[in-house]
């Protein structure tokens, strides 16, 4: 991941981002989503966000999410999806499970 | 095409996960919203509600054909404009309620997925409801209508989610089963969805079980079976009148709705006359049995193809002719109530009712009722008089017991009384729920509490007179007595020192003296000296002698002022002064004035009062025990032996040092506590060099007066846990037996504990620095020169030092500094260590040492002060 192509999402994610969905299709490469400016979720993003990970593989690239707000990064949680975590950094679903 | 059923079920399956994953997304998207969007939300579902009212309430009623379209509006309105004007105004995001006196705060945290079960009988009111309670809340909600109703409970699902979407909120955070013959089974599927995390169930029995059974957290509802007492003096027109109007309110599908009416007999003809005038259909006892016979099946539950249906409908099916109009039917139920076919609960316009002679009948025969089905549920009563009202709210078992009111609208909340505005009953442990609430927006929220650090506040006290240098004996002269008893030891006579006391005394005051107090006293020696009081019936208490004497006289004026009182009562130990479960007399009748004749206990000035009590001691703590005077004259130490000026000065220094690294130590009580350790240090060797020095008996005698003061407000450690323990076992003079373990419990709390002590006013440990600063303070200094108590290296070399200066002072005074020392085999003490162990680990002064002791710490204590001392 370390030339993976880096770019910001600015504000609310409420919808898909076209010039992400192109950098991909262009075979870019490995992409570093930064949400330090993102603002929001909502339940179009998340859906968007994931789509992009089950694309990216077989684009064969890598996208990684870094620099998550904390309000951010719980809707990540509460959704539940595992692929979103992953791109987190976060272990899978069976390392995370409860553990009492 | 033939559809398989593991097809059938895989569609299902689907279905489930379909609708729980856009739950789930609009769950974690709401985790974001602000209060001010949620409350907007909130306004546009409302709105939305009240605009469908008239339409989902009559699109119920065409589906259901339960009920009366009208009271189904009236429902709706309840669901959705009363509930918005109780909860407009509530916080359900962030801090949700503080409470700054505890230095608490409440954070919101969302259920998550909530799966709502909704019954047929309350379809749309449910609906809106939960929904907009689900709002409220930022949790998304997936609805399982009832089959028979679930066209009309979707189109209100819908048409709120609609609201809902406009005013912003996320996208699926309401969805719902479609109507099909396959609903019952989607809903168990999903009842045992992982991605559920509360299920909502209000309904009947079945489908609540079905809920509580699925392993998830559940807020469910109990059956109904309403009681209504109406009590003699009840305005009876009004009760008859809004009974009716309860009852009939949407043909009786309301749940809390009465059910059995227990009236008192001498307003039976008024009130029956009422109803009669008033519409309602009164049963013969023939009738009661053709009435029963329709309304309740075989079985013995209610017939549901009556339910919500009017009067007139049933009357007819029972086979009575009815000429008019009538609004219910009234049933007597005669015999055992507890057998009778109709004492169940009846979700339709037909009431039972009997008649009562008494106050306790009448709650005996509700009672009957509440435990018949509707326990945790609904009561009633109708009465002015509010002892009867209280005797039977405590009596029934019901969450909530509507007074002078209809039950059904009632128990909705928000219209007659000020309960929260419900469709969903909570019915306690009676009804198998959690809750007896009026389930709501505050069961739909997981409360985080975030609860400050307690401030703890410390206070300091100590004797409020004191009278201080050599020759403050003379005050005794202007002292307010009129009769004085005083409490000394045999040895006081002889000294001289009572002659000093009874000469200076005012001379009109009569004066008694109890000298028996040896060293150590148990407490039949207290009890002596009480019953000698009871005579003299003195306003002042005069201690005259070393601790024994002072700490005895404590309890004898305790015990004389509050003869009442119970020594086995007052010893109990405690963790925290503060929670401490004894309570002592706040207010003390008998005047107590201290004369310490030693240097040592500072009794004088401290809340404590050591008494023996066979092999082991009791404590007892409080402020009650502090003298009003003390009188720190040094003249009265002047012929103390050496041995006994050494011994009680070693326990002054060990109040010095202990109460520097105690946990409760404060600066007010470590600048006394290190004042209190450089006078002995420097005067002891002085005074037992030449002992009849007044002035060094006087810095002396003023240390011990100071560490008295400091040990009276952060108290002791372990090397006073060692000591009482060793000192009650073998008989050892307190001082002496606090000698032999104080440079094992310096080089022992010096180190960093093995275990922290948790207690909220000592949030650092910092016991080697304060040794190293008692170090500094009499002058010793690193030898190698570093930077003192701030620096770690410097920090242990002067602890040693500081050990070493003990040594040599202990040397000096020629006071034992170890056990064998003492005289004591290792046998003996071996033999001994179990009890030893446990009395000092016991012991409260441990509670306050700087470091948690282990109980294997304590034995390691005792062996490593057993060997002869050599210098540090």
């Amino acid at each position: 991941m370390s030339q993976a192509e880096k770019v910001r999402i600015v504000g609310a994610l409420e919808k898909g981002l076209d010039h992400i969905d192109q950098m991909l299709v262009a075979g870019k490469g490995d992409l570093e989503l930064d949400f330090g400016a993102c603002t929001f979720i909502s339940v179009d993003g998340l859906e968007w966000l994931e789509e992009l990970l089950l694309r990216s593989e077989s684009h064969k690239a890598q996208i990684r999410f870094v620099n998550l707000q904390p309000a951010q990064y719980k809707v990540m949680k509460v959704a539940h999806i595992d692929s979103l975590m992953r791109a987190c950094g976060a272990p899978g679903k069976d390392a995370s499970a409860p553990m009492c | 095409m033939t559809v398989t059923s593991t097809e059938q079920e895989k569609a299902l399956n689907d279905r489930a996960n379909h609708l729980m994953r856009q739950a789930r997304l609009a769950a974690a998207v709401f985790t974001q919203y602000s209060q001010e969007q949620v409350d907007k939300i909130v306004r546009a579902m409302t709105a939305a509600a009240i605009e469908n009212a008239v339409k989902l309430a009559k699109m119920a009623h065409e589906e259901t054909r339960m009920g009366l379209t009208e009271d189904k509006v009236l429902k709706n309105l309840v669901a959705s404009e009363f509930l918005y004007h109780q909860i407009k105004d509530k916080k359900t995001v962030g801090i949700i309620r503080e409470f700054p006196e505890l230095n608490i705060v409440e954070v919101a945290e969302p259920m998550g997925v909530i799966l709502a079960l909704a019954p047929v009988t309350n379809p749309t009111s449910t609906i809106i409801f939960k929904s907009i309670c689900a709002a409220k809340t930022r949790n998304s909600i997936v609805f399982s209508a009832h089959l028979m109703a679930a066209e009309s409970s979707n189109t209100t699902a819908k048409i709120l989610y609609e609201a809902a979407l406009a005013a912003g909120a996320p996208k699926g955070f309401i969805t719902w089963v479609e109507k099909s013959s396959r609903l019952r089974r989607l809903s168990e599927l999903m009842m045992h969805h992982p991605e559920v995390d509360l299920i909502f169930a209000t309904g009947g029995t079945n489908m609540v079980t079905a809920a509580y059974s699925s392993g998830k957290p559940a807020l469910g509802v109990g059956s109904g079976n309403t009681p209504v007492y109406v009590h003699k003096s009840a305005n009876v027109p009004s009760a008859a009148m809004e009974i009716i109007v309860s009852k009939t309110f949407d043909n009786g599908t309301e749940c809390p709705s009465e059910q059995t009416l227990v009236i008192d007999r001498e307003v039976s003809e008024e009130i029956m006359h009422e109803f009669r005038r008033n519409g309602c259909y009164l049963c013969s006892e023939e009738e009661v049995q053709k009435v029963a016979d329709v309304v309740i099946s075989h079985t013995g539950g209610m017939n549901y193809k009556l339910v919500g249906q009017p009067a007139n409908l049933i009357l007819e099916q029972a086979g009575i002719p009815a000429d008019r109009h009538y609004k219910m039917i009234l049933c007597p139920l005669s015999g055992d109530l507890r057998h009778h076919k109709l004492a169940v609960e009846k979700l339709m316009p037909v009431l039972g009712y009997v008649f009562v002679d008494s106050v306790e009948e009448g709650i005996n025969r509700a009672l009957d009722i509440n435990y018949a089905g509707g326990t945790g549920h609904t009561a009633g009563i109708f009465a002015e008089d509010d002892s009867v009202v209280e005797r039977f709210a405590d009596a029934i078992n019901a969450g909530r017991i509507i007074v002078n009111s209809p039950t059904s609208i009632g128990g909705l909340g928000g219209v007659y009384n000020h309960l929260n505005t419900t469709l969903s009953f909570g019915c306690g442990t009676g009804g198998g729920n959690i809750t007896t609430d009026n389930v709501g927006i505050k069961n739909l929220i997981n409360y985080k509490r975030v609860p400050r650090r307690r401030n703890y506040v410390i206070s300091f006290q100590t004797t409020k007179n004191i009278y201080i240098n050599p020759g403050s004996i003379e005050h005794l002269k202007s002292l307010k007595c009129q009769s004085a008893f005083i409490i000394t030891s045999r040895s006081a006579n002889r000294r001289g020192h009572l002659a000093m006391v009874t000469e200076r005394l005012p001379q009109d005051c009569h004066v008694e003296v109890f000298s028996d107090i040896g060293s150590d006293p148990e407490f039949s020696t207290i009890e002596r000296a009480v019953a000698m009081m009871r005579h003299s019936k003195p306003d002042t208490v005069i201690a005259l002698g070393g601790g024994s004497v002072l700490d005895a006289a404590k309890i004898i004026r305790l015990f004389y002022d509050y003869p009442e009182l119970k020594i086995q009562d007052l010893a109990v130990n405690f963790l925290d002064f503060h929670h401490r479960m004894i309570e002592f007399p706040t207010d003390m009748k008998t005047q107590l004035v201290a004369i310490p004749t030693t240097s040592g206990t500072g009794s004088e000035v401290t809340p404590f009062a050591v008494l023996k009590d066979g092999h082991r001691k009791i404590s007892l703590i409080d402020e009650s025990l502090m003298p009003n005077v003390a009188i720190i004259d040094a003249h009265l130490t002047r012929s103390l032996p050496p041995d006994i000026t050494a011994d009680t000065a070693f326990d002054a220094l060990t109040h010095s040092l202990e109460s520097l690294v105690s946990t409760f130590s404060s600066d007010y009580t470590d600048g006394l506590a290190l004042e209190a350790f450089r006078l002995i240090y420097e005067a002891l060797p002085e005074v037992l060099k030449n002992p009849n020095n007044v002035l060094h008996r006087h810095k002396l005698h003023n240390a011990a007066t100071l560490a008295g003061m400091a040990i009276g407000n952060a108290s002791v450690g372990v090397n006073h846990a060692l000591a009482h323990a060793l000192g009650a076992r073998f008989d050892i003079p307190h001082g002496r037996a606090n000698a032999v373990f104080l440079l094992s419990t310096i080089e022992y709390n010096a180190r960093i504990p093995s275990k922290f002590v948790s207690i909220p006013c000592y949030p650092l440990w910092v016991a080697d620095r304060k040794y190293a600063r008692a170090a500094q303070f009499i002058g010793l200094r690193d030898e190698e020169g570093g930077g003192g108590e701030n620096d770690e290296g410097s920090r242990a070399r002067l602890i040693v030092a500081l050990r070493r200066a003990i040594y040599d002072l202990g040397r000096m005074a020629k006071i034992p500094l170890s056990i064998s020392e003492l005289g004591i085999s290792p046998e003996d003490l071996e033999k001994a260590m179990p009890e030893l162990v446990e009395t000092a680990f016991n012991d409260m002064s441990v509670r306050t040492n700087p470091s948690y002791t282990l109980a294997p710490e304590i034995v390691q204590l005792f062996i490593s002060s057993y060997p002869p001392r050599q210098r540090p």
